[in-house]
């Protein structure tokens, strides 16, 4: 689901680089001082479990199949930071490693990504939970997709406004808010009822063996 | 030193590529990262093209048409941001190919540990994913379900999100034995 590189313009990536070395600066330190001798060797297992999970294959009605991110369930057992973490790490090991993903767009990624997706994924599924557990794990699925998707789709549509020619002639991205905006979303909001009903079944799954408790 | 000043040679020239928007210099900029790329200059070209084939076909087909019906249609658009592209993961592949990024990543011992520890939790993992897709596929004689998929991928992050927790405890029991938290 991520932006490749040589889409986006400076203007949108510098600020966003910036914008998240503060976060993750901020995220290690909550982490560090949470888990302390335990924080460089669970960020790292969780980092392989976020990219191996993003190589599984969420299956979609009609045969087709959709890569899942887990980014839901992270965020629901472990916190948005090291949710957040996590993904820039895989982000960054997809990037540097694999030569997959792009360096530009890393900041804005992660921070689609890692960040809003799972910032919406816990706090919807902390706010339904009381209502229905099993409807809050699938909306915190779907949402951690879309409200990814929905700051992808937007900072892919302010392109052409934010870095263009004297002529007008877009610089990176070249489609607006009208075409990215339904392009990004309609496929993204079938993608995340498949992450809603992996989310719900992976954390049944782990309720089952203890490694969630219900507060 | 040197893999640490070719990650910074590598950033600068990433953000260089993205601020230029001249055909002839950024063709200038890929010729010379292939000249850098030595004999390996035509893998490097063909797994980049490969890489941004899908996406960059799709943008360039859709401004095609979307541009073409509105009649702002420019072919130097095209070129520009498509070498764009390729020029920056040319230059991503060059770095792979050329540098350790363990060894750029030394100035923090943390992240290097953290690097090397995820990276190769990553390919175990990856190893054994490949082997329970072979597994699923090798029992199966018939389609399967919708239902039947999605338990599958279901137990099989589970099992990764346990095998994960385990691990975590018998690596910070590893690096504790060996003195690494006693600095």
């Amino acid at each position: 689901m991520h932006i490749p590189d040589g889409f986006i313009s400076p203007q949108v990536y510098l600020p966003a680089y910036g914008a998240a070395a503060g976060l993750w600066a901020y995220a290690a330190r909550r982490l560090r001082a949470t888990l302390r001798e335990e924080t460089i060797p669970r960020l790292a297992v969780l980092t392989a479990f976020c990219f191996v999970v993003m190589m599984i294959m969420v299956p979609l009605p009609g045969g087709t199949s959709a890569h899942a991110t887990g980014i839901a369930l992270l965020a629901i057992v472990f916190g948005v930071w090291t949710a957040f973490l996590s993904v820039s790490l895989v982000l960054l090991l997809q990037a540097l490693l694999f030569g997959a993903g792009g360096v530009t767009a890393l900041a804005v990624n992660a921070l689609a990504m890692g960040l809003v997706g799972s910032a919406a994924a816990r706090y919807t599924y902390r706010l339904l939970r009381r209502i229905h557990e099993g409807f809050g794990l699938v909306a915190a699925g779907w949402l951690s997709v879309n409200a990814s998707a929905l700051l992808m789709a937007l900072v892919l549509g302010m392109q052409p406004v934010i870095a263009h020619a004297e002529d007008g002639q877009p610089l990176f991205f070249p489609f607006g808010l009208s075409i990215t905006l339904p392009a990004v979303m309609i496929p993204h909001s079938l993608i995340g009822i498949g992450e809603g009903v992996l989310t719900l079944l992976m954390f049944r799954l782990l309720s089952q063996r203890g490694w969630v408790t219900r507060s | 030193m040197r893999a640490r000043i070719a990650l910074l040679t590598y950033l600068a020239a990433i953000v260089l590529a993205t601020t230029i928007h001249e055909i002839g210099l950024l063709g200038v900029g890929l010729g010379l990262v292939l000249a850098l790329a030595g004999r390996d200059w035509l893998r490097i070209l063909r797994r980049a093209c490969i890489a941004i084939l899908l996406f960059n076909v799709v943008v360039t087909l859709s401004y095609g048409v979307i541009a073409g019906l509105q009649g702002t249609f420019s072919l130097e658009f095209v070129v520009l941001v498509n070498l764009r592209v390729l020029l920056l993961t040319c230059l991503t592949f060059l770095f792979v190919t050329r540098v350790n990024p363990f060894e750029a990543l030394a100035f923090s011992r943390s992240l290097t540990y953290l690097f090397t520890l995820a990276y190769s939790q990553s390919m175990a993992f990856k190893q054994a994913l490949e082997n329970f897709r072979l597994a699923f596929k090798s029992r199966r004689i018939e389609q399967v379900g919708l239902r039947d998929r999605y338990r599958h991928s279901a137990r099989m992050s589970v099992h990764f999100l346990d095998k994960s927790l385990h691990q975590a405890t018998e690596i910070t029991q590893v690096m504790r034995s060996r003195g690494f938290f006693d600095d």
